[in-house]
């Protein structure tokens, strides 16, 4: 049985650059034994532990979605320690990676029914993942409509801009881009999510709501899909916390009696009512 | 279940003669302490103690551990695990209550899902072996509150019990029957069995400190915004003495250490009291004051733990009440929840 305290060994295999602050980078990983690969099977909204010997590790959620063969992909903020090093770092380089970690977005439950992702910021990475799974071919047909609500503070700041490109020409997808304030060659949409979520007004039956992005924005956000009368139940987001361990052991990440590494990151919110306030 | 008479005096030569061909973790006294410690040719073990300072969790989750090691190669660092093998061990002479929370900490460290390898291959590898209290060590004792007693064989191969002139030893599991021929071969009688029991009944009737702590699940599940966690932490000093001391406390932190090419992943103690254990890198921190990190440690003993395992993650050995350098009692803490 694998120790889940030891990483696989991964190569830095495609490094991209996300946007105009140089922050925030996109890290391709391949396995250098291609049999761990399959020991990583992962599910949308996992995350892993990016482990950079001599520095550390960060837990960060899982960009690339399963349906992409031959490597994994994490899109990572420079912010502390680990993942200062990690943008420091060459293509070619070897390092860690240990999971896949925590619970996912509940895809059995997403199955059937009318999708509403709603995104802010650095916070789209694992939606991206979600996305890119569910528009699949092998997967389109198992999810109703798909609506994706997307805001950035700038056009500079929007992740993934090639494949937003992509999804904008696709007729399965309703795609909403917008930005808090446009700059002279941006030509879509401008205003805060919560506004675009308004405007939109996704219909709640069947529908789920998946919504991930700065506190500020969720605050925002949530009464929208109230006053449409998604229900708790079928509004689901992701929690962050100090991790460590990721395997529910280390003590630091629980909130009551729930670790976030373990039970979590995904619940709904009716899940977090249930929940002590301590996040 | 094989039971054997020995003679008082022979015990430290018991624990003398099985460091041939274990590890022997005794009771030896360094300093002014009593702590658990691999007995050494010259040691001499001192089973007269009443509690030893530090729980003897370390035995199986020590204070610093290496997990794994890295090299640094011309494409970046090269690693390889490290689940030592774990030396073939006896615990010997440990207290009923510290053996209990060996049995809480299984519960966390050997899930289904996910096992930690290192507190289980020193745990699969040591015999443990119980030395009962049959007089209550120390008034902050309150073991029989926490599912514990003072002459308890759980989390024990081998229950030793002092009944008068010998000790009466009890081999209640294999692993325990495998150690029995250390033991002399005088067998108990009935006789020894009813001293035992009579002994037993006396120290958990001696046991005067109580706490109604399986009384507070359901008013902690309730009462997480009380007012009462507004003080209790008022006099806290965030040192993590308790933490440091409990048997049952086994938060941790993994950290890199480098030296020239070479370096180790080593997991430390780390203690809820510590303002950074949860500040994240953003600045936030879910549990930004004492407040919040005194609420968590009751919580999680207390509420927590039996949400997750159904057990109380407290063995009342008293150590956090004894050594708390501004005496925050936590079963003052209880007794004040039970009445909320």
């Amino acid at each position: 049985m694998q120790n889940p305290y030891v990483p696989y060994p991964v190569v830095v295999d495609k490094i991209i650059t996300e946007v105009d602050t140089k922050d925030i980078k996109t890290f391709r990983f391949k396995f250098v034994n291609p049999e761990d690969e399959k020991k990583y099977a992962y599910i949308p909204g996992q995350f892993g532990e990016l482990s950079i010997f001599g520095k550390g590790e960060s837990p960060i959620g899982i960009a690339s979605s399963p349906t992409q063969k031959g490597y994994v992909e994490f899109t990572v903020m420079k912010a502390g320690v680990v993942t200062s090093a990690l943008h420091e770092m060459e293509e070619g380089t070897l390092m860690g990676l240990r999971g896949p970690l925590g619970n996912s977005w509940p895809l059995e439950f997403l199955q059937g029914k009318n999708i509403v992702i709603v995104g802010g910021g650095f916070a789209f990475t694992t939606l991206r993942s979600l996305i890119n799974y569910m528009l699949h071919e092998d997967n389109r047909k198992r999810f109703g409509n798909i609506t994706v609500i997307y805001g950035a503070r700038n056009p500079g700041l929007l992740l993934y801009k090639d494949e937003l490109a992509e999804w904008a020409k696709r007729a399965d997808l309703n795609l909403n881009v917008t930005v808090d304030k446009g700059d002279a060659t941006w030509k879509g949409k401008e205003g805060f999510v919560p506004a675009v979520c308004k405007e939109v007004a996704p219909n709640k039956e069947n529908a789920v709501a998946v919504i991930c992005g700065p506190p500020v924005m969720i605050r925002f956000t949530l009464p929208v899909f109230f006053e449409l009368g998604f229900s708790k139940e079928n509004i689901i987001t992701s929690l962050e916390m100090r991790m460590k361990c990721g395997i529910g052991k280390c003590g630091r990440c629980n909130v009551g009696s729930k670790y976030v590494c373990k039970d979590g990151p995904v619940f709904s919110l009716a899940e977090l009512d249930k929940l002590t306030p301590e996040y | 279940m094989e039971k054997r008479l020995i003679k008082k005096d022979a015990l430290a030569g018991i624990a003398k003669k099985m460091t041939e061909g274990f590890l022997v973790w005794a009771p030896v006294k360094k300093e002014d302490n009593v702590i658990f410690a691999p007995l050494g040719k010259s040691d001499e073990p001192f089973f007269s103690y009443l509690n030893s300072k530090n729980a003897p969790k370390n035995v199986f989750f020590p204070h610093t551990e290496t997990m794994m090691k890295y090299t640094r190669t011309g494409q970046g660092m090269a690693f390889s695990s490290e689940v030592k093998k774990a030396d073939k061990s006896v615990l010997f002479g440990v207290r009923p209550c510290d053996a209990h929370s060996f049995v809480l900490l299984d519960k966390l460290f050997d899930q289904e899902k996910y096992k930690d390898e290192y507190y289980i291959a020193k745990r699969q590898n040591t015999t443990v072996i119980s030395l009962a209290c049959v007089t209550p060590p120390y008034t902050s004792c309150f073991c029989t509150s926490v599912d514990g007693e003072p002459v308890s064989s759980d989390g024990a191969d081998i229950l030793l019990t002092d009944i008068g002139g010998d000790y009466l030893a009890e081999f209640i599991t294999p692993k325990g029957e495998a150690l029995a021929k250390y033991f002399g071969d005088t067998k108990a009688d009935a006789q020894a069995d009813a001293k035992k029991a009579d002994i037993a009944a006396k120290a958990k009737e001696a046991i005067k400190s109580k706490i109604p702590a399986h009384e507070v699940k359901p008013i902690l599940d309730v009462n997480f915004d009380n007012p009462f966690w507004n003080t209790i932490h008022s006099k806290c000093l965030a040192c993590g003495t308790c933490t440091y001391l409990c048997p049952t406390c086994h938060c941790f932190d993994i950290s890199d250490e480098v030296k020239g090419s070479d370096g180790v992943r080593i997991r430390s103690w780390d203690s809820c009291m510590f303002p950074m254990f949860t500040k994240e890198t953003s600045g936030h921190n879910p549990r930004s004051s004492q407040k919040e990190r005194w609420r968590q440690r009751t919580m999680h003993k207390f509420k927590y733990y039996v949400d997750m395992f159904n057990a109380i993650s407290c063995v009342g050995c008293g150590r956090c009440v004894m050594y708390c350098p501004v005496n925050i009692d936590i079963r003052k803490i209880v007794e004040d929840i039970s009445k909320l």
